[in-house]
């Protein structure tokens, strides 16, 4: 997922008043991410910080505040996160993996940092090439997948992360593009869908990265369209919002893996659009507060009350966030930036 | 960082003094443990006490792939080898394995977003001191930490680090172990999945984890044969369970099993007639109980075995005999039982879409266009699923257009 250039959608929303996009609580939600010391739950998450950081970065970018986190602190913290092999993990001195060697390089990319990456960056050759081999040299060049790290577990996710990396790298001659495409479509079930190894059972979170790397090596074309919007647009319950299979509970983190990757097979329009606008919407908290009191309530600026859940009335998190306001940019919510599904 | 299902508090809560101190000393146990396992892998101390550290660590946080890869370089680098006095090269070694042993300050809460690293990396180990170990004592080990993972995995069964660590532990005792201890292991993974999946019949990591296990059950290092029978009859276990008619997951898996179920039977065209005959009268029986003609699951499979019959390159899986009439006599027979079927359940919008694309099916099978009263049926059944199913109106508006332009013809 990134930004791509040109106006934001205009027009005015259908949807009722107290059901709008909190845009302020959401940035100040993210800016106090990082001030969580006292919590215990911020050291049990520090695996997710890299990850963290390019969710939250993201959201500002929709958000139209892309200078909300500053510039150069953002940078030292990437850079902090690097190994000596050129990898990157998810906090300093945590190990290297693909997940947030992607994460990293979309952060780089976000806020223009990839000449501080080669005049700074470790691993052999240094700078982008060292990041670029370190995910090259994860490609199974037999079968043309990806592991995630040097321990050898194999998943479609991976393969998007590799490639999604090396093309804002612009070092996808470094890896078989060929090969992984060819993963890809073994991925394939009868239903259209794709799993995380041939095999496994059509995901839509697995879907969207296989999308997603077909995507970025210009090879949609092998995809069943028609059978695989089909299911993808059943995703959609009565609630509107998205789930991830068959017969799950929706979640607003489907709304962004369904909805992007009905973006990226043409079939965006065979989900009801308002209707997860709108569900999206009830998933911030503030909200609920809202139908309590009313519009006018001092508590919508209450920076606590920023942020986005996976479900109306849950915990609201960062990874949600992100998700749901990507979701709503690809809907053409009024005042967001554009989000590019890949 | 990313939550489900845990309900936000109505207003955030002030936490009292005493509330923030016991925060602040859990805080620096966790952090002063963190310290204390880098410091001493740092030392190189691949000890039990150590391994030990990382299980409380592990305990409190599982998503802490970090030290899952310490515990690995713990066994791997000491204690497997000094379990055993065997001497023979282990066949692989991994790759590039390094030991970080950047220190992460406990000292003051600075900012981490201008902390910056002082990576310094010791020497590797030396891969030819790695030894494969005897059954003794690695084996112990095992053992002890395929029990330690339990637990936690059925707390956290949707952690990827869990399962990825669990695949591991036992690839390793394929390296060090004789097949035979080995094939012990993993027919004892049989049993813990069908755990895990009884737990949560949905689990995707589960049903990836089974047929990994499966799959290394039927090979030749550990000296199977295939398994093809009893997974399907676990599927069909599965799908006459509770809920089992809408676990997706089951009937996916099934649509696998089938084409390498056929083949190792070695099923002539009469046979595999006959199984495609059970598997619709096992879905469409499904279809008549439990109000399940709503239910979508059950619509993919029955999709799946429809793909057999239209899909050119699904032939082979269940049909691969069947001449084009007798597949055309199918799909009409299945058109008209669909037909039936809503008589009994006229507000069923599964059924009006299947009606719509096998009837386009089945003019495309016999290379003509829609005939009147098909195009007339099939308006019908749009304009009822119009109205049955108002999400998903882009996807009827593009079927209208493919049926007033007569598109479905052969191409
Ligand atoms: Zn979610």
């Amino acid at each position: 997922m990134s930004l791509v250039s040109g106006p934001g959608h205009a027009g005015p929303s259908s949807l009722p008043d107290e059901l709008q996009l909190a845009i302020e609580p959401h940035v100040k939600y993210i800016q106090s991410l990082d001030s969580r010391r006292d919590e215990l739950e911020h050291w049990l998450t520090e695996h997710l910080r890299l990850n963290g950081l390019y969710w939250g970065l993201t959201a500002l970018h929709l958000l139209g505040r892309p200078d909300a986190l500053p510039r150069n602190e953002t940078i030292d913290f990437v850079l902090s996160c690097q190994s000596e092999n050129g990898g990157f993990g998810a906090a300093p001195g945590h190990d290297a993996h693909l997940l947030y060697t992607c994460s990293a390089v979309q952060i780089l990319a976000m806020v223009d940092g990839f000449g501080e990456l080669e005049s700074r960056g470790k691993g052999e050759g240094g700078g982008k090439l060292a990041v670029g081999k370190y995910i090259a040299n994860l490609q199974n060049r037999s079968t043309g997948t990806f592991a995630g790290d040097e321990w050898g577990e194999e998943d479609t996710r991976f393969l998007y992360a590799s490639l999604n990396g090396l093309s804002l790298l612009k070092m996808l001659d470094l890896v078989d593009v060929n090969r992984a495409v060819e993963y890809i479509v073994s991925c394939a079930n009868f239903d259209g869908g794709y799993g995380s190894t041939p095999g496994a059972e059509s995901h839509s979170g697995q879907i969207f990265t296989c999308l997603g790397a077909l995507s970025i090596a210009k090879r949609i074309d092998v995809v069943n369209v028609d059978k695989l919007g089909r299911w993808l647009s059943e995703r959609q319950v009565p609630a509107g919002g998205l789930n991830g299979r068959p017969e799950k509970l929706e979640d607003v983190c489907y709304s962004w893996w369904v909805s992007s990757s009905l973006a990226m097979i043409g079939k965006l329009h065979w989900i009801d659009g308002s209707k997860l606008t709108e569900f999206i919407l009830k998933c911030q908290v503030c909200v609920e507060i809202l139908q309590l009191v009313g519009s006018a309530d001092k508590k919508l600026q209450d920076p606590e009350r920023g942020g986005i859940a996976d479900r109306p009335g849950d915990m609201v998190d960062v990874f949600h966030t992100v998700f749901g306001i990507a979701g709503l940019s690809l809907l053409g919510y009024p005042g967001l930036e554009d989000v590019d599904p890949v | 960082m990313a939550s489900h299902g845990i309900a936000r508090p109505a207003a955030s809560v002030q936490r009292t003094e005493e509330q923030l101190q016991e925060e602040h000393r859990k805080i620096q146990e966790y952090r002063d443990l963190e310290d204390l396992i880098r410091t001493k892998v740092a030392e190189r101390q691949y000890t039990v006490e150590v391994l030990n550290l990382t299980s409380k660590l592990l305990k409190a946080n599982p998503e802490y792939y970090t030290i899952w890869n310490v515990r690995r370089r713990l066994l791997i680098y000491g204690l497997f080898s000094k379990s055993s006095d065997s001497s023979s090269p282990s066949k692989v070694s991994p790759s590039t394995s390094r030991i970080d042993t950047t220190p992460v300050s406990s000292t003051q809460p600075s900012d981490s977003v201008t902390t910056s690293s002082e990576a310094s990396n010791t020497a590797l180990p030396d891969p030819s001191s790695q030894n494969p170990g005897k059954n003794g004592t690695t084996l112990d080990l095992i053992k002890a930490d395929l029990e330690f993972l339990f637990p936690i995995m059925v707390g956290w069964p949707k952690c990827y680090w869990l399962w990825n660590y669990r695949l591991w532990l036992l690839q390793e005792a394929n390296k060090r172990l004789d097949p035979i201890t080995a094939r012990k292991l993993w027919t004892q993974e049989l049993t813990l999945v069908g755990k895990m999946l009884v737990r949560d019949s949905r689990n995707f990591h589960g049903w990836r984890y089974r047929r990994i296990v499966v799959d290394e059950l039927e090979s030749q290092h550990l000296q199977g044969t295939s398994m093809v029978e009893v997974e399907f009859e676990y599927t069909t276990k599965v799908i006459r369970g509770q809920d089992g008619l809408s676990n997706f997951s089951a009937w996916h898996r099934r649509s696998k099993l089938i084409p390498k179920l056929l083949n190792e039977r070695g099923t002539d065209d009469a046979g595999r007639r006959q199984f495609l005959d059970d598997e619709f009268d096992t879905i469409i029986t499904a279809m008549y109980t439990d109000a399940f003609p709503y239910a979508q699951s059950v619509w993919f499979y029955y999709q799946f075995l429809m793909t057999t019959l239209t899909d050119s390159v699904r032939h082979a899986t269940i049909t691969s005999n069947f001449t084009q009439e007798d597949r055309i006599g199918y799909l009409t027979r299945q058109l008209s039982i669909l037909k039936e079927m809503l008589e009994d359940a006229d507000d069923c919008k599964w059924i009006y879409d299947a009606l719509i694309e096998y009837t386009m099916s089945l003019s495309q099978m016999e290379q003509r266009q829609l005939d009147k009263d098909e195009t007339e049926d099939c308006k019908l059944w749009l304009s009822k699923l119009r109205v049955l199913d108002r999400l998903r109106g882009g996807r009827w508006d593009d079927l209208d257009k493919e049926l007033s332009g007569s598109r479905a013809l052969v191409q």
